[in-house]
């Protein structure tokens, strides 16, 4: 994103180290006021460290303003441990902090449609393309599943609110999610999926990578091998992206496809 | 996809190339061209826990030919204490890929092998059609009359046949083996996997084996029929069968001393294996049936980045068999003249590059402004080249063969070369439209060879015009193409003269003889032309120097080619013989021989780990770059090295 700051201020970014006391963040908050710094924009962190926290700040500073200075006061107070600033020349503000880490990886963040035109590219130029977004999107789910279970219990009992969380957190739609942990049986309704939404219109689910992810997610966390398949996409005209969960059948054979026990 | 093999196999029907941790990245059957049948086919273990799979970063490796073989030994290790030896071989007869794994475990295994393979038969990744015969224990793979099929030695135990691409997942062959077992499906069809599984279990130190086994044919009765067959026989007593095979080939090839080398055992040793090494890689580029040879195993068969390599250009097949026919090998030339009878256009040209079955293939070069003129020019030169190393009868019908082909292809050289300096066309790197010094060259040892054959002919009147044309085209190309700097010209681009240094005007010295070193002045230009490439075109690479194609090539990002370095060390070994007879010049060629030495030299340093030559070397890894193994590369260091055991 990017400031409005006016001309005669740049925006001077900080990246605060600091001791996880009860008034850290009001103390660096004062420091800034006592020293007339007009805070844009900012986030704080203190999930990495016991005791130790990170404050990433965007501020409007006027061009008179000994930088060095103001940051070596900021340094001065007791309950801050490093501070590293710089002049974002264009005005740019990071809403995230560099380089993005997610479910333990590397993130980048993109636009939508960004991944949209991926999918719609190959649509367009690749066979079985549904089947390679839901093999994509399998990977995805069960790399996800994965590290949960590597850091929390995650079973059939919760493993549908991790989901939502997930989707809620990442931006890609907000689930509402059935299903019957006896049969394995259940519909997964997606609001605001962010496929659907920037794909518009389309003649058939667009979906198909989520698919994946939810069969992936599922089958790693249930240990049951799980097939998920969109069968209503608000890119079709429908309210809702709607997914329908099930056990996988014993093997696929083309006889099921053709008596139609596979869709 | 773009993989570049580490080393490469098979016999006259079947071509495999490999990575370097086993997995395949070719099979091709029944020519080397056509058709392409693997994406992917490699084992993993499940110990238990998790696959481990063989071309994964967790296993080191180390590959190698069984020495004067194309046998292949790959030894991979695990941190778990696994190791595994592999033997990769074809069978010398039939179709059949060998794969002998061995495995030790340094802990107690209770685990599976698996092999898997997606394979897209007849280069079609749809309507394939795959099974597996439980009772025969063979899976198969089909489309129109390629059959593929894999079998174990023991049996396999357990087996997937999957959808590869699909949205029911779970039929994937490559996610079944994910819980170490496998669903046993029968038989499907569209774009397809497979999996195969046995019970791996080896106690802390043990030891056990399995044999895969990889056949082609045309039905399916022959396939279960040879692999059944072969199933049946002792493994090793094959693989000796194979390796005496290749040995006897072998024993065929003209006998290097290298005296230059005198006591330099090592050097001597490295020489004789690359001798080795390259005879038995041309012999797996070429096809036997048709006479004709790829440039290079392909690769990039989607024309990713390049215009493809498996396919057969004049140019390449003219080095490659004349450095055959020096070093023992004469059937290649026959064959391969023949094709180019065949293929011959009817205008006596030849067209840029074609299958190996003579088809003309993807090209660029569809018009006279478009074709490459020097190909023709190389094949009559070649022909020549051949019918000189013939006696008696062979001499006789060689040239009642080929005489309507030379009178074609002379013509279409005259009619090409009215002013001396030839119409435009592509250069020899198929990048550059114009007027260029070495096809010039080429035209001129053409019209040579031409008229060689012609008075042999007794066709004294046409002989006497082409040399004489020839001189023409040889006066011409100095005068409009030798520069005050002392090289030529790499030629006239755009009307305007294109002062560019590029290592392909040694054509003017070898192959094309233009300028002869047993000339004075002439041999004064060939001493300035290589100065010329050393100074503008020498670029460091593993501790010695390559030589680039051109000043500004920017081609896969501009690195030395072996084909220009060897192109320069057979310019000055030539140079070198031709000094010897003349009494004071051993300080002469005792530096050539010595440059020369380390350009052969530093282009053995940039091969695989197995040994073979690629087209270049990395300027930056200095590990082998791009088309592995390249014909023309391993035809140059066959020139170098009989050219070096020719000086005294």
């Amino acid at each position: 994103m990017f400031s409005t700051a006016d001309e005669t201020a740049n925006v001077i970014w900080f990246d605060i180290s600091y001791a996880d006391t009860i008034s850290s963040q009001a103390d660096i908050m004062r420091f800034f006021a006592d020293n007339n710094v007009n805070i844009r924009f900012g986030y704080l962190d203190n999930t990495g460290q016991a005791k130790k926290g990170k404050y990433i700040i965007f501020t409007q500073v006027n061009k008179n303003v000994d930088m060095e200075k103001l940051a070596a006061d900021l340094k001065g107070l007791d309950v801050v441990q490093d501070v590293e600033y710089g002049i974002s020349s264009n005005k740019m503000i990071q809403s995230v902090e560099f380089p993005l880490n997610l479910l333990g990886e590397r993130a980048v963040i993109a636009r939508a449609t960004t991944f949209v035109d991926i999918i719609r590219t190959l649509y367009e130029n690749v066979s079985q393309s549904d089947g390679l977004l839901m093999l994509s999107g399998l990977k995805g789910g069960i790399n996800a599943a994965r590290y949960f279970k590597g850091i929390t219990t995650i079973d059939e009992s919760n493993f549908k609110d991790v989901l939502k969380e997930l989707f809620m957190a990442t931006g890609w739609g907000i689930l509402d999610v059935e299903c019957d942990c006896e049969t394995m049986s259940g519909r997964i309704f997606v609001h605001e999926s962010f496929i659907a939404d920037n794909f518009k219109e389309s003649e058939r689910p667009v979906c198909g990578y989520m698919s994946g992810y939810f069969a992936g997610f599922i089958t790693e966390v249930v240990g049951k091998t799980m097939h998920v398949r969109e069968v209503r996409c608000k890119s079709m005209g429908h309210d809702v992206c709607e997914h329908i969960i099930s056990l996988a059948p014993e093997g696929a054979k083309l006889e099921h496809l053709l008596r139609g026990d596979i869709t | 996809m773009i993989r570049q093999p580490n080393v490469v196999f098979g016999n006259s029907r079947l071509l495999v190339t490999m990575g370097g941790k086993g997995e395949l990245f070719g099979f091709f059957y029944p020519r080397r061209d056509y058709a392409q049948h693997v994406e992917d086919s490699l084992a993993c273990i499940y110990n238990g826990n998790k696959l481990l799979w063989l071309n994964s970063h967790e296993w080191y490796s180390t590959q190698e030919y069984i020495e004067d073989s194309n046998i292949v030994s790959t030894e991979l290790s695990h941190g778990s204490g696994i190791k595994i030896s592999i033997i990769d071989f074809v069978h010398p007869e039939v179709p059949i890929l060998i794969r002998k794994f061995k495995f030790h475990s340094k802990k107690q295994l209770r685990g599976k092998f698996f092999y898997y393979s997606n394979l897209n038969v007849g280069e079609m990744n749809k309507k394939n059609s795959c099974f597996c015969d439980s009772d025969e224990k063979l899976l198969v793979q089909y489309w129109q009359d390629y059959y593929i099929g894999l079998k174990g030695i023991p049996d396999f135990k357990e087996w997937q046949v999957g959808k590869s691409m699909d949205t029911i997942w779970w039929t994937n062959a490559k996610y079944d083996m994910e819980d170490g077992k496998l669903q046993n499906n029968k038989e499907d069809i569209g774009q397809l996997n497979n999996a195969l599984g046995w019970d791996l279990d080896i106690e802390a130190g043990g030891e056990t084996e399995i044999t895969v086994l990889i056949g082609a044919a045309q039905k399916r009765t022959r396939l279960y029929k040879s692999m059944r067959e072969l199933a049946n026989q002792p493994i090793d007593n094959v693989f000796e069968k194979t390796r005496d095979n290749w040995i006897m080939w072998l024993s065929k090839k003209n006998v290097l001393s290298l005296p230059v080398l005198g006591e330099h055992n090592v050097a001597k040793q490295e020489m004789f294996s690359a001798y080795n090494r390259s005879l038995l890689t041309l012999n797996l580029l070429n096809d036997e049936k048709h006479g004709s040879f790829i440039a290079a195993p392909e690769f990039d068969s989607n024309f990713e980045m390049c215009g493809g390599y498996g396919f057969c250009w004049n140019r390449d097949g003219v080095e490659v068999v004349l450095a055959l026919l020096d070093a023992g090998y004469p059937e290649y030339c026959d064959r391969f003249f023949k094709w180019c009878e065949k293929t011959q256009l009817s205008d006596g040209s030849w067209f840029q590059r074609y299958w190996l079955d003579g088809n003309t293939a993807p090209s660029w070069g569809n018009f006279d402004y478009s074709t490459q003129v020097d190909e023709t020019g190389a094949t009559l030169h070649a022909i020549d080249t051949y019918y000189r190393s013939l006696k008696g009868i062979t001499k006789v019908e060689f040239l009642e063969d080929m005489w309507a082909l030379v009178l074609r292809g002379a013509e279409y050289l005259m009619k090409r070369s009215r002013r001396g300096v030839h119409d435009s066309c592509i250069d020899l790197w198929e990048t550059y439209y114009g007027r260029f010094s070495y096809t010039n060259a080429s035209v001129y040892a053409g019209l040579v060879a031409a008229a060689h054959i012609a008075e042999k002919y007794d066709e004294s009147g046409l002989a006497d015009r082409w040399v004489k044309h020839a001189d023409f085209v040889k006066m011409k190309t100095i005068e409009k193409l030798w520069l005050n700097e002392g090289y030529f010209a790499k030629g006239i681009i755009n009307k305007k003269l294109d002062p560019t240094v590029d290592a392909s005007i040694l054509g003017m010295i070898v192959p094309f003889n233009m300028l002869s070193p047993n000339n004075r002045e002439e041999r004064a230009m060939i001493y300035s032309i290589i100065k010329n490439i050393e100074e503008k075109l020498r670029i460091k690479v593993n501790d010695h120097y390559g030589i680039l194609r051109y000043e500004g090539d920017n081609y896969i990002e501009g690195n030395p080619w072996i084909v220009t370095t060897l192109w320069l060390s057979k310019t000055m070994l030539s140079l070198a013989i031709a000094l010897q007879s003349e009494s004071g010049s051993e300080k002469q060629v005792r530096q050539l021989v010595i440059d020369a030495t380390d350009y052969i030299k530093w282009s053995l340093r940039g091969t695989t780990s197995t040994g073979l030559l690629s087209e270049q070397v990395d300027k930056f890894t200095g590990y082998p770059a791009w088309a592995i193994p390249l014909g023309w590369s391993c035809a140059l260091m066959l020139d170098n090295i009989r050219l070096l055991d020719k000086i005294r």
